[in-house]
Protein backbone atom coordinates (compact mmCIF):
# COMPACT_ATOMS: atom_id res chain seq x y z
CA UNK A 1 0.00 0.00 0.00
CA UNK A 2 1.74 3.27 -1.18
CA UNK A 3 1.66 6.19 1.36
CA UNK A 4 -0.18 9.35 0.97
CA UNK A 5 2.56 12.32 0.16
CA UNK A 6 2.34 14.99 2.82
CA UNK A 7 3.20 18.68 2.06
CA UNK A 8 4.74 19.09 5.92
CA UNK A 9 5.05 23.06 4.77
CA UNK A 10 1.78 23.72 3.38
CA UNK A 11 -0.17 26.33 5.16
CA UNK A 12 -0.51 28.92 7.55
CA UNK A 13 -0.37 26.41 10.44
CA UNK A 14 2.47 24.45 9.08
CA UNK A 15 4.92 22.11 9.80
CA UNK A 16 2.89 21.61 13.46
CA UNK A 17 -0.33 21.18 12.59
CA UNK A 18 0.62 19.47 9.48
CA UNK A 19 2.62 16.98 11.46
CA UNK A 20 0.30 16.39 14.11
CA UNK A 21 -2.48 15.25 11.05
CA UNK A 22 -0.06 13.35 9.91
CA UNK A 23 0.71 11.29 12.64
CA UNK A 24 -3.06 10.56 13.63
CA UNK A 25 -3.68 9.18 9.93
CA UNK A 26 -0.76 7.03 10.25
CA UNK A 27 -2.04 6.35 13.86
CA UNK A 28 -5.01 5.45 11.89
CA UNK A 29 -3.32 2.90 9.89
CA UNK A 30 -2.86 5.30 6.39
CA UNK A 31 0.62 5.17 5.58
CA UNK A 32 2.25 8.96 5.30
CA UNK A 33 5.22 9.95 3.54
CA UNK A 34 6.45 13.39 4.57
CA UNK A 35 7.77 15.59 2.23
CA UNK A 36 9.67 18.39 4.03
CA UNK A 37 13.23 20.09 4.80
CA UNK A 38 15.84 17.72 6.49
CA UNK A 39 16.17 17.95 10.25
CA UNK A 40 12.70 19.05 10.78
CA UNK A 41 11.08 18.54 14.55
CA UNK A 42 8.22 16.53 14.31
CA UNK A 43 8.63 14.08 11.86
CA UNK A 44 9.23 11.34 14.49
CA UNK A 45 10.02 8.09 12.54
CA UNK A 46 7.49 9.04 9.96
CA UNK A 47 9.02 8.29 6.04
CA UNK A 48 9.90 11.84 4.82
CA UNK A 49 11.05 12.83 1.26
CA UNK A 50 13.71 15.78 1.32
CA UNK A 51 12.65 18.99 -0.13
CA UNK A 52 14.52 22.02 0.47
CA UNK A 53 12.36 25.33 -0.92
CA UNK A 54 8.94 26.11 0.04
CA UNK A 55 6.49 27.92 -2.02
CA UNK A 56 5.26 30.56 -0.37
CA UNK A 57 1.29 31.46 0.28
CA UNK A 58 1.68 34.64 -1.86
CA UNK A 59 3.77 33.59 -4.09
CA UNK A 60 3.24 33.49 -7.64
CA UNK A 61 1.80 29.59 -8.62
CA UNK A 62 3.42 28.95 -11.94
CA UNK A 63 6.58 30.64 -11.56
CA UNK A 64 6.97 28.74 -8.15
CA UNK A 65 6.80 25.48 -9.80
CA UNK A 66 8.88 26.55 -12.61
CA UNK A 67 11.66 27.86 -10.41
CA UNK A 68 11.22 26.37 -7.38
CA UNK A 69 11.82 22.54 -8.71
CA UNK A 70 13.02 21.02 -5.49
CA UNK A 71 9.91 22.63 -3.40
CA UNK A 72 8.21 20.40 -1.17
CA UNK A 73 4.75 20.89 -3.24
CA UNK A 74 6.94 19.96 -6.47
CA UNK A 75 8.55 17.04 -4.72
CA UNK A 76 5.48 15.58 -3.70
CA UNK A 77 3.30 15.71 -6.78
CA UNK A 78 6.76 13.83 -8.40
CA UNK A 79 6.42 11.21 -5.55
CA UNK A 80 2.85 10.27 -6.93
CA UNK A 81 4.27 10.84 -10.71
CA UNK A 82 7.12 8.00 -10.03
CA UNK A 83 4.75 5.75 -7.93
CA UNK A 84 6.42 6.44 -4.42
CA UNK A 85 3.03 7.67 -3.68
CA UNK A 86 -0.65 7.18 -3.89
CA UNK A 87 -2.05 10.75 -3.24
CA UNK A 88 -0.46 14.20 -1.91
CA UNK A 89 -2.09 16.34 0.03
CA UNK A 90 -1.43 20.15 0.81
CA UNK A 91 -2.83 22.97 2.67
CA UNK A 92 -0.13 25.57 0.97
CA UNK A 93 -0.28 28.03 -2.53
CA UNK A 94 -3.84 26.69 -4.01
CA UNK A 95 -2.55 27.53 -7.22
CA UNK A 96 1.00 26.04 -7.08
CA UNK A 97 -0.48 22.71 -5.62
CA UNK A 98 -2.68 22.67 -8.68
CA UNK A 99 0.33 23.67 -10.78
CA UNK A 100 2.30 21.24 -9.40
CA UNK A 101 -0.01 18.47 -10.01
CA UNK A 102 -0.78 19.27 -13.51
CA UNK A 103 2.46 19.91 -14.60
CA UNK A 104 4.25 16.45 -12.82
CA UNK A 105 1.36 14.25 -13.29
CA UNK A 106 0.02 15.40 -16.89
CA UNK A 107 -3.62 15.68 -17.17
CA UNK A 108 -6.37 12.74 -17.92
CA UNK A 109 -6.31 12.86 -21.79
CA UNK A 110 -9.76 14.63 -23.07
CA UNK A 111 -9.87 16.72 -19.98
CA UNK A 112 -9.07 20.40 -21.19
CA UNK A 113 -8.54 21.54 -17.91
CA UNK A 114 -8.37 19.82 -14.34
CA UNK A 115 -11.12 22.05 -11.84
CA UNK A 116 -11.37 21.89 -8.12
CA UNK A 117 -14.00 19.87 -6.72
CA UNK A 118 -15.06 20.60 -2.93
CA UNK A 119 -17.82 19.45 -0.97
CA UNK A 120 -20.59 21.70 0.27
CA UNK A 121 -22.13 20.85 3.98
CA UNK A 122 -25.70 20.01 3.06
CA UNK A 123 -27.72 19.58 6.94
CA UNK A 124 -28.72 16.05 7.34
CA UNK A 125 -27.40 14.67 4.23
CA UNK A 126 -24.25 13.59 2.56
CA UNK A 127 -22.49 16.93 0.90
CA UNK A 128 -22.83 18.06 -2.70
CA UNK A 129 -19.98 18.82 -4.75
CA UNK A 130 -19.35 22.17 -6.29
CA UNK A 131 -16.54 22.24 -9.15
CA UNK A 132 -14.87 24.50 -10.36
CA UNK A 133 -14.14 25.98 -6.89
CA UNK A 134 -11.48 28.03 -8.20
CA UNK A 135 -9.10 26.63 -10.63
CA UNK A 136 -10.20 28.43 -13.79
CA UNK A 137 -11.06 31.86 -13.53
CA UNK A 138 -12.35 31.69 -17.42
CA UNK A 139 -13.86 28.73 -18.39
CA UNK A 140 -15.76 27.51 -21.97
CA UNK A 141 -18.99 25.53 -22.22
CA UNK A 142 -17.44 22.62 -23.48
CA UNK A 143 -15.06 22.57 -19.92
CA UNK A 144 -18.05 22.77 -17.64
CA UNK A 145 -19.69 19.39 -19.16
CA UNK A 146 -16.28 17.60 -18.47
CA UNK A 147 -16.68 19.30 -15.19
CA UNK A 148 -20.02 17.50 -14.91
CA UNK A 149 -18.62 14.66 -15.68
CA UNK A 150 -15.76 14.41 -13.60
CA UNK A 151 -18.02 15.51 -10.79
CA UNK A 152 -20.94 12.96 -11.42
CA UNK A 153 -17.85 10.33 -11.01
CA UNK A 154 -16.21 11.59 -8.00
CA UNK A 155 -20.06 12.27 -6.46
CA UNK A 156 -20.04 8.23 -6.71
CA UNK A 157 -16.75 7.57 -5.33
CA UNK A 158 -17.01 9.95 -2.51
CA UNK A 159 -20.30 9.82 -1.41
CA UNK A 160 -22.03 6.41 -3.10
CA UNK A 161 -24.25 8.51 -5.33
CA UNK A 162 -24.93 5.75 -7.73
CA UNK A 163 -26.91 8.76 -10.66
CA UNK A 164 -25.74 12.03 -9.32
CA UNK A 165 -28.07 14.85 -10.08
CA UNK A 166 -26.25 17.55 -11.87
CA UNK A 167 -27.30 21.35 -12.04
CA UNK A 168 -25.91 24.00 -13.23
CA UNK A 169 -25.24 27.24 -11.36
CA UNK A 170 -27.24 30.12 -12.81
CA UNK A 171 -29.31 33.15 -11.86
CA UNK A 172 -32.83 31.49 -12.56
CA UNK A 173 -33.99 27.87 -12.97
CA UNK A 174 -35.18 28.47 -16.90
CA UNK A 175 -32.84 27.03 -19.43
CA UNK A 176 -33.07 30.65 -20.69
CA UNK A 177 -31.40 32.22 -17.61
CA UNK A 178 -27.85 33.56 -17.28
CA UNK A 179 -25.18 34.36 -19.57
CA UNK A 180 -24.36 33.09 -23.52
CA UNK A 181 -21.63 30.90 -21.50
CA UNK A 182 -24.06 29.57 -19.08
CA UNK A 183 -27.23 29.05 -21.69
CA UNK A 184 -24.50 27.06 -24.50
CA UNK A 185 -23.54 24.99 -21.34
CA UNK A 186 -27.14 24.09 -21.15
CA UNK A 187 -27.45 22.67 -23.99
CA UNK A 188 -24.32 20.91 -24.12
CA UNK A 189 -25.26 19.46 -20.87
CA UNK A 190 -28.85 18.53 -21.85
CA UNK A 191 -27.46 16.56 -24.94
CA UNK A 192 -24.49 14.89 -23.20
CA UNK A 193 -24.57 11.44 -22.56
CA UNK A 194 -24.16 9.41 -19.11
CA UNK A 195 -24.63 12.99 -17.56
CA UNK A 196 -28.12 13.15 -14.90
CA UNK A 197 -28.64 17.28 -15.58
CA UNK A 198 -31.49 18.06 -14.05
CA UNK A 199 -30.73 22.01 -15.34
CA UNK A 200 -30.44 25.58 -13.93
CA UNK A 201 -29.78 25.48 -10.00
CA UNK A 202 -29.87 28.72 -7.83
CA UNK A 203 -27.22 29.79 -5.29
CA UNK A 204 -29.89 29.03 -2.59
CA UNK A 205 -29.24 25.41 -3.89
CA UNK A 206 -25.88 25.46 -3.16
CA UNK A 207 -26.79 23.74 0.24
CA UNK A 208 -30.10 21.99 -0.64
CA UNK A 209 -30.52 18.79 -2.15
CA UNK A 210 -31.47 20.27 -5.43
CA UNK A 211 -28.58 18.82 -7.45
CA UNK A 212 -26.00 16.32 -5.98
CA UNK A 213 -23.01 17.72 -8.55
CA UNK A 214 -22.91 21.65 -9.38
CA UNK A 215 -21.04 22.77 -12.10
CA UNK A 216 -19.86 26.17 -12.83
CA UNK A 217 -16.56 28.33 -13.72
CA UNK A 218 -14.10 29.10 -11.23
CA UNK A 219 -14.71 32.03 -10.77
CA UNK A 220 -17.97 32.04 -9.52
CA UNK A 221 -17.58 28.86 -7.70
CA UNK A 222 -14.72 30.58 -5.85
CA UNK A 223 -16.86 33.13 -4.97
CA UNK A 224 -20.07 30.93 -4.15
CA UNK A 225 -17.43 29.01 -1.88
CA UNK A 226 -15.90 32.08 0.14
CA UNK A 227 -19.51 33.43 1.01
CA UNK A 228 -20.87 30.09 2.27
CA UNK A 229 -17.85 29.80 4.12
CA UNK A 230 -18.20 33.34 5.43
CA UNK A 231 -21.54 33.53 6.03
CA UNK A 232 -21.40 30.32 8.00
CA UNK A 233 -18.65 32.21 10.48
CA UNK A 234 -20.68 34.81 10.60
CA UNK A 235 -23.52 32.91 11.54
CA UNK A 236 -21.92 30.66 14.21
CA UNK A 237 -20.77 33.30 15.90
CA UNK A 238 -23.67 35.56 16.19
CA UNK A 239 -25.24 32.75 17.62
CA UNK A 240 -22.86 32.25 20.34
CA UNK A 241 -22.97 36.10 21.16
CA UNK A 242 -26.56 35.72 21.50
CA UNK A 243 -26.26 32.47 23.84
CA UNK A 244 -23.92 34.81 26.01
CA UNK A 245 -26.15 37.87 26.09
CA UNK A 246 -28.24 37.70 28.99
CA UNK A 247 -27.05 35.67 31.99
CA UNK A 248 -30.28 33.75 31.87
CA UNK A 249 -29.65 32.32 27.95
CA UNK A 250 -26.73 30.12 29.40
CA UNK A 251 -28.46 27.51 30.88
CA UNK A 252 -30.87 27.31 27.24
CA UNK A 253 -27.61 27.60 25.37
CA UNK A 254 -25.85 24.62 27.02
CA UNK A 255 -29.01 22.16 26.89
CA UNK A 256 -28.90 22.79 23.13
CA UNK A 257 -25.09 22.60 22.29
CA UNK A 258 -25.60 18.52 22.30
CA UNK A 259 -27.33 19.50 18.84
CA UNK A 260 -25.53 22.41 17.98
CA UNK A 261 -22.13 21.00 18.25
CA UNK A 262 -22.81 17.93 15.71
CA UNK A 263 -24.19 20.52 13.39
CA UNK A 264 -21.27 22.79 13.42
CA UNK A 265 -18.75 19.97 12.93
CA UNK A 266 -21.32 18.78 10.01
CA UNK A 267 -20.82 22.45 8.28
CA UNK A 268 -16.68 22.40 9.23
CA UNK A 269 -14.35 22.15 6.12
CA UNK A 270 -11.80 20.53 8.52
CA UNK A 271 -14.49 17.66 8.77
CA UNK A 272 -14.09 16.76 4.88
CA UNK A 273 -10.52 17.69 4.47
CA UNK A 274 -9.96 19.31 1.86
CA UNK A 275 -10.98 19.77 -2.25
CA UNK A 276 -9.95 17.42 -5.32
CA UNK A 277 -7.92 18.27 -8.31
CA UNK A 278 -10.07 16.66 -10.51
CA UNK A 279 -8.46 15.64 -14.07
CA UNK A 280 -4.68 15.03 -13.59
CA UNK A 281 -3.53 11.73 -13.22
CA UNK A 282 -3.09 11.43 -9.62
CA UNK A 283 -5.13 12.11 -6.22
CA UNK A 284 -4.44 15.66 -5.20
CA UNK A 285 -6.42 17.30 -2.30
CA UNK A 286 -6.10 20.64 -1.79
CA UNK A 287 -7.08 21.82 2.09
CA UNK A 288 -7.94 25.25 3.14
CA UNK A 289 -4.79 27.12 4.06
CA UNK A 290 -5.78 27.54 7.09
CA UNK A 291 -6.17 23.49 8.06
CA UNK A 292 -5.27 22.27 11.43
CA UNK A 293 -4.39 18.69 12.60
CA UNK A 294 -8.23 17.41 12.25
CA UNK A 295 -8.54 19.01 8.85
CA UNK A 296 -5.26 17.34 7.93
CA UNK A 297 -6.25 13.93 8.56
CA UNK A 298 -9.55 14.10 6.96
CA UNK A 299 -7.36 15.30 3.83
CA UNK A 300 -4.95 12.74 4.37
CA UNK A 301 -7.76 9.90 4.59
CA UNK A 302 -9.76 10.97 1.68
CA UNK A 303 -6.49 10.89 -0.49
CA UNK A 304 -6.07 7.46 0.50
CA UNK A 305 -9.93 6.36 0.15
CA UNK A 306 -9.99 8.02 -3.32
CA UNK A 307 -6.44 6.27 -4.54
CA UNK A 308 -8.24 2.82 -3.02
CA UNK A 309 -11.34 3.55 -4.92
CA UNK A 310 -10.00 3.72 -8.89
CA UNK A 311 -11.13 7.33 -8.71
CA UNK A 312 -8.74 8.68 -11.21
CA UNK A 313 -9.14 5.28 -13.70
CA UNK A 314 -12.64 5.58 -13.36
CA UNK A 315 -12.16 9.14 -14.69
CA UNK A 316 -9.36 8.33 -17.35
CA UNK A 317 -11.87 5.40 -18.52
CA UNK A 318 -15.04 7.60 -19.09
CA UNK A 319 -13.05 10.37 -20.94
CA UNK A 320 -11.04 7.75 -23.36
CA UNK A 321 -14.89 6.58 -23.77
CA UNK A 322 -15.88 9.67 -24.59
CA UNK A 323 -13.07 10.52 -26.74
CA UNK B 1 37.06 22.89 -13.54
CA UNK B 2 34.60 23.65 -16.85
CA UNK B 3 31.27 22.28 -16.20
CA UNK B 4 30.92 19.46 -18.89
CA UNK B 5 27.89 20.34 -21.91
CA UNK B 6 25.01 18.17 -22.54
CA UNK B 7 26.23 18.55 -26.52
CA UNK B 8 29.81 17.09 -25.76
CA UNK B 9 27.49 13.85 -24.41
CA UNK B 10 24.99 13.38 -25.90
CA UNK B 11 23.89 15.65 -28.59
CA UNK B 12 20.51 15.26 -30.22
CA UNK B 13 19.41 15.46 -33.89
CA UNK B 14 16.53 17.47 -35.01
CA UNK B 15 14.52 14.78 -35.87
CA UNK B 16 14.45 13.60 -32.46
CA UNK B 17 13.42 16.85 -30.84
CA UNK B 18 11.28 17.10 -33.21
CA UNK B 19 9.56 14.04 -32.27
CA UNK B 20 9.96 15.09 -28.35
CA UNK B 21 7.69 18.20 -29.07
CA UNK B 22 5.61 16.16 -31.16
CA UNK B 23 4.99 12.99 -28.93
CA UNK B 24 4.73 15.67 -25.37
CA UNK B 25 2.48 17.61 -27.51
CA UNK B 26 0.39 15.16 -28.58
CA UNK B 27 -0.23 13.85 -24.54
CA UNK B 28 -0.86 17.26 -23.59
CA UNK B 29 -3.50 18.04 -26.28
CA UNK B 30 -5.18 14.65 -26.08
CA UNK B 31 -4.26 14.45 -29.94
CA UNK B 32 -2.51 11.93 -32.03
CA UNK B 33 1.29 12.77 -33.00
CA UNK B 34 1.19 12.21 -36.49
CA UNK B 35 -1.78 14.91 -36.81
CA UNK B 36 0.83 17.62 -35.58
CA UNK B 37 2.73 19.35 -38.45
CA UNK B 38 6.46 21.18 -37.65
CA UNK B 39 4.53 24.30 -39.20
CA UNK B 40 1.20 24.07 -37.27
CA UNK B 41 0.71 27.31 -35.03
CA UNK B 42 0.59 26.54 -31.77
CA UNK B 43 -2.76 28.68 -31.22
CA UNK B 44 -4.43 28.83 -34.53
CA UNK B 45 -3.67 25.13 -35.70
CA UNK B 46 -3.35 23.41 -32.03
CA UNK B 47 -5.82 25.66 -29.87
CA UNK B 48 -3.06 25.82 -27.37
CA UNK B 49 -3.29 28.40 -24.90
CA UNK B 50 -0.62 29.56 -22.73
CA UNK B 51 -0.77 26.63 -20.19
CA UNK B 52 -0.53 24.29 -22.19
CA UNK B 53 3.16 25.87 -23.50
CA UNK B 54 4.17 26.01 -20.01
CA UNK B 55 3.00 22.46 -19.55
CA UNK B 56 5.32 21.40 -23.09
CA UNK B 57 8.45 23.73 -21.80
CA UNK B 58 8.35 21.95 -18.45
CA UNK B 59 8.15 18.47 -20.10
CA UNK B 60 11.01 19.16 -22.57
CA UNK B 61 12.98 20.33 -19.31
CA UNK B 62 12.36 16.95 -18.04
CA UNK B 63 12.49 14.58 -20.74
CA UNK B 64 16.02 16.54 -21.66
CA UNK B 65 16.94 16.42 -17.70
CA UNK B 66 15.92 12.15 -17.73
CA UNK B 67 19.28 12.26 -20.33
CA UNK B 68 21.14 14.66 -18.11
CA UNK B 69 20.77 17.66 -20.87
CA UNK B 70 19.88 20.74 -18.68
CA UNK B 71 17.66 22.90 -20.05
CA UNK B 72 16.04 26.12 -19.02
CA UNK B 73 13.18 28.02 -21.16
CA UNK B 74 12.41 31.57 -19.24
CA UNK B 75 9.24 32.48 -19.22
CA UNK B 76 10.34 35.49 -21.78
CA UNK B 77 11.19 32.65 -24.06
CA UNK B 78 7.25 31.38 -24.62
CA UNK B 79 6.13 35.04 -26.32
CA UNK B 80 8.76 33.63 -29.53
CA UNK B 81 7.64 29.90 -29.63
CA UNK B 82 4.88 30.59 -32.23
CA UNK B 83 5.22 27.42 -33.97
CA UNK B 84 6.00 23.64 -33.07
CA UNK B 85 9.05 24.55 -35.71
CA UNK B 86 9.93 27.43 -33.17
CA UNK B 87 10.27 25.19 -30.55
CA UNK B 88 11.94 22.81 -32.10
CA UNK B 89 14.85 25.26 -33.99
CA UNK B 90 14.65 26.61 -30.12
CA UNK B 91 16.05 23.41 -28.37
CA UNK B 92 17.87 22.29 -31.27
CA UNK B 93 19.98 25.16 -30.99
CA UNK B 94 20.83 25.05 -27.11
CA UNK B 95 21.31 21.10 -26.96
CA UNK B 96 21.42 19.86 -30.32
CA UNK B 97 24.23 18.07 -32.38
CA UNK B 98 23.55 18.09 -35.26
Amino acid sequence: MLPVAVDVMGGDRSPGEILAGAHAAAADGIPVLLVGPPGLDGYGGLPVAEALEVIAMDEDPMKGVRNKKDSTLVRAAEAVRDGHASAMVSAGNTGATMASALLRMGRIRGVDRPAIATPIPVPGYVPNIMLDAGANAEVQAEWLVQFARMGSIYARHRFDIAAPKVGLLSIGEEPGKGDSLRKEAFGLLESAPGIEFIGNVEGRDLMKKTADVIVTDGFTGNVALKALEGGMRTLFAALLEAFGSEPGYKQHADALLPALLPLHAEMSPDTYGGAVLLGVKGICIISHGSSGSTAMRNAIALGHEMTQRGLVAEITAAFAAAD
Amino acid sequence: MPAETHVERNPLTRAEILEMVRGLLADILGIEPDTIAEGSSFTDDLGAASLELIELVEGLEEELGERSIELRIEDSDLADLKTVRDAVDFVFERVGGR
